[in-house]
């Protein structure tokens, strides 16, 4: 076993939560290095089709899946150097105020320990940071003011138009969408070509991947990413206070140990708890900052209510991008839909480019039809369909958890299980979703409308490190920095307490930094 | 620069066809390539491959000379990491081979229940109405993964090389636009 050079910060995982972590502490003069489990994936690798694109999904360890309503992982999680942010579908929708008090608000869930306006200056410097389109103003009627978005909205086609008929219809008002792509050039980096590749990799830097933003920042500022490095374990000084680096996996499956003054720990919501504890040692018998015993609890999952509208007409739906062009918050208190015994916020997309297959594709529009029916749907399809899509939000649930299992990966490591529910309010939003979706596209005018059930799906991964006041409560505190051991932090959509309903990678961005410059700016009384 | 000089600085980059071995030497060769060319399975066996392609074309006519056996044993006998396989994001346990065993296992062996020979021998309306009953998991005494499951897998491995590929979206006539296009036009 090798032990390298110890360096300031070691960060586990290159995705969007370590890269912003290792742009602003290499800048800040710190000597970083990133371990990344999957492969050091460029530009050029990123071909413009689904199959391909699957190269970017998790191949290492597989987590088991228990419970009624399995996470769905892989298609949204990351595999290499950029993480799940390198194929994400880049929508920036913020948290809203009425996200961080909920507890306090409706005696359920939990409460942050922080409020929107702590955030919100964060959601401003990203957006400069990474470049975000947008209406910032037109945003306003849901949240408090801000810097505006520093490009013009996007382009909009047919495909996302038809939808306004509709949501007006219902009383909906919809805005621009706000996304993390160009729709002037930015930085050096192109205006999107609006081809709807986004979702397996934008090779030419119109979507703010990290690749072209903060990990590039980063390895400008001296940090190193060292790819197909899988960590095992986070190692603790004798005593237990302070950990002291991290054992790892090379390429050529050799083990390692990389010492550290700080390891940040920016592996996925589910992998973060599975290595604390698989951390465990006799000052930390139950794994790392585990005294609360909340470790891998109260995991979360979006859930989608999708409903499509097939026109006549040929409204462009090849054209655009994965994500959306525009995005409503009108059903976004989290008692919108209360008198169908629902509760949470619902966040409202509309207009997305369609690809042919792929889980996403329209292929999969009709699940139920083979056969020649499903040919001649395609060509029905393939001009005239558009879909909108409804978020909702589940509240955190301690047993929807990670926990090691007795099956072990090729490094010894034990596997996660992973048990996710959907619990009665979470099943009534996505019902209640689905209703109001077909009364939207009933509106259109469309020719055919329908919903496009199936299995209530999980999308986008929260908690199992949440953040709080303290040990009693949470894992670790608003910045990320574990309650127990001072130099241990944890970044990404693993710290929310509650998810909100939009898509968390603007936020996850937004703490990160937020977490980091803490960390920079207290570097002294942390590192030690 | 505009769209198409963009398109253009990247264009040619990457991947695009898949590995086989023909007499002993690797040749990059689309799946339908390979079906016609007689490349030799590499994992599959040749009733498993029947199946494969008999179960393919009952869900997405063109499946069978798009080469869905041939892409399917190409896929599975690669490492697991390599995979272009719609079962990476369906979060099916590596080794692959073993989810298709499993399925072609169990779609035979009910076939042969009811109708007294595999799948691949039974004829088109028959072929149909099992597919039917499968989705909704509605075969009585069936043995392995739900059949529902195996409808979702198999029928997006068949939308794949039908539609998936940029020959499909031409026969669709869907503009591709890719960045970095596949070559081969798969």
């Amino acid at each position: 076993m090798a032990t390298h050079e110890k360096v300031d910060v070691v960060i586990v995982g290159a995705g969007a939560s370590g890269s912003t972590f290792a742009a602003v502490l290499a800048k800040a003069g710190k000597k970083v290095v990133l371990l990344e489990s999957g492969p050091d994936w460029q530009p050029t690798d990123l071909i413009s089709s689904d199959m391909w694109g699957r190269r970017l999904k998790p191949a290492g360890a597989p987590f088991l899946l228990q419970g009624k309503n399995p996470y769905g992982y892989a298609y949204q999680a990351g595999w290499g150097v950029g993480g799940a942010a390198l194929h994400y579908f880049a929508n920036f929708p913020r948290l809203m105020p009425n996200d961080f008090k909920v507890k306090s608000e409706h005696s359920r869930g939990l409460d942050w320990p922080i409020n929107y306006s702590d955030v919100a200056p964060f959601y401003d410097r990203v957006a400069d940071d990474v470049g975000v389109s947008g209406d910032a103003k037109a945003e306003e009627r849901w949240r408090p003011a801000g810097k505006p978005y520093p490009m013009p909205p996007m382009k909009t086609f047919k495909n996302g138009d038809v939808w306004l008929k509709g949501f007006e219809a219902v009383g909906i008002k919809m805005t621009p969408a706000a996304v993390g792509m160009n729709s002037t050039e930015y930085k050096g980096r192109p205006a999107c070509l609006y081809d709807g590749w986004c979702h397996v990799g934008c090779p030419i830097g119109a979507l703010a991947n990290p690749l072209v933003t903060y990990l590039g920042e980063a390895k400008k500022a001296g940090a190193e990413v060292r790819a197909r490095a899988t960590v095992t374990r986070v190692l603790t000084n004798s005593a237990g206070t302070r950990v002291t680096g991290v054992e790892y996996y090379d390429e050529k499956k050799e083990k390692q140990t990389q010492e550290a003054s700080v390891v940040v720990l920016a592996a996925w919501a589910a992998q973060n708890p599975r290595l604390m504890l698989n951390s465990a040692n006799d000052k930390h018998p139950n794994g790392l900052g585990n005294k609360s015993g909340l470790l891998g609890k109260y995991m979360m999952a979006h859930f989608a209510s999708g409903t499509f509208a097939l026109f006549d007409e040929d409204i462009e739906n090849h054209m655009g991008t994965i994500g959306a062009q525009y995005f409503s918050y009108d059903r976004y208190d989290k008692l919108a839909h209360k008198d169908k015994g629902a509760f949470g916020s619902t966040f409202i997309v509309a207009g997305a480019a369609q690809k042919t297959s792929d889980l996403g594709g329209f292929a999969n529009a009709r699940l139920d039809l083979f056969g020649p029916a499903l040919a001649d749907f395609m060509k029905r399809a393939k001009r005239g369909l558009s879909r909108m899509t409804a978020f909702g939000e589940e509240m955190p649930n301690i047993e929807n958890r990670i926990e090691l299992a007795s099956e072990k990966d090729e490094f010894g490591m034990p596997l996660g299980k992973f048990t996710h529910t959907f619990d009665e309010a979470a099943v009534n939003l996505w019902n209640a979703n689905f209703d109001e979706g077909l009364k939207v596209a009933k509106a259109t005018g469309a020719k055919e409308v329908w919903s496009g059930r199936g299995n209530q799906p999980t999308i986008h991964m929260f908690g199992g490190t949440i953040m709080g006041t303290g040990a009693d409560n949470s894992v670790v505190d608003s910045f990320g920095q574990t309650h127990e051991i001072a130099n241990l932090y944890i970044a990404g959509p693993g710290i929310f307490p509650t998810e909100g309903a939009p898509n968390p990678t603007y936020t996850i961005f937004a703490l990160s930094l937020r977490g980091a410059e803490h960390l920079a700016e207290t570097w002294a009384s942390i590192a030690g | 620069m505009d769209a198409i000089e963009r398109r253009a600085f990247v264009k040619g980059a990457g991947l695009g066809a898949l590995a086989f071995t023909m007499g002993g030497a690797e040749v990059l060769l689309t799946p339908a390539q390979a079906r016609s060319e007689g490349v030799p399975l590499r994992t599959l066996k040749p009733d498993e491959a029947a199946t494969i392609e008999a179960v393919g074309e009952t869900l997405v006519p063109g499946a069978q000379q798009q080469g869905i056996a041939n892409f399917i044993d190409q896929q599975i006998s690669i490492p697991a990491e390599e995979a272009l396989l719609e079962a990476r994001i369906l979060n099916v346990k590596p080794p692959y081979a073993n989810f298709y065993r499993a399925a072609i296992g169990a779609i035979n062996a009910a076939s042969t229940a009811r109708h007294g020979k595999p799948f691949a021998q039974l004829d088109a309306p028959t072929r149909h109405a099992f597919i039917d009953q499968m989705r909704q998991n509605k075969i009585d005494g069936w043995k392995g993964p739900s059949g529902g499951f195996v409808y979702l897998l198999l029928r997006s491995d068949a939308v794949d090389v039908v539609y998936g590929t940029m020959a499909g979206y031409a026969s669709l006539d869907i503009p591709y636009m890719a960045h970095i296009a596949p070559t081969k036009k798969w």
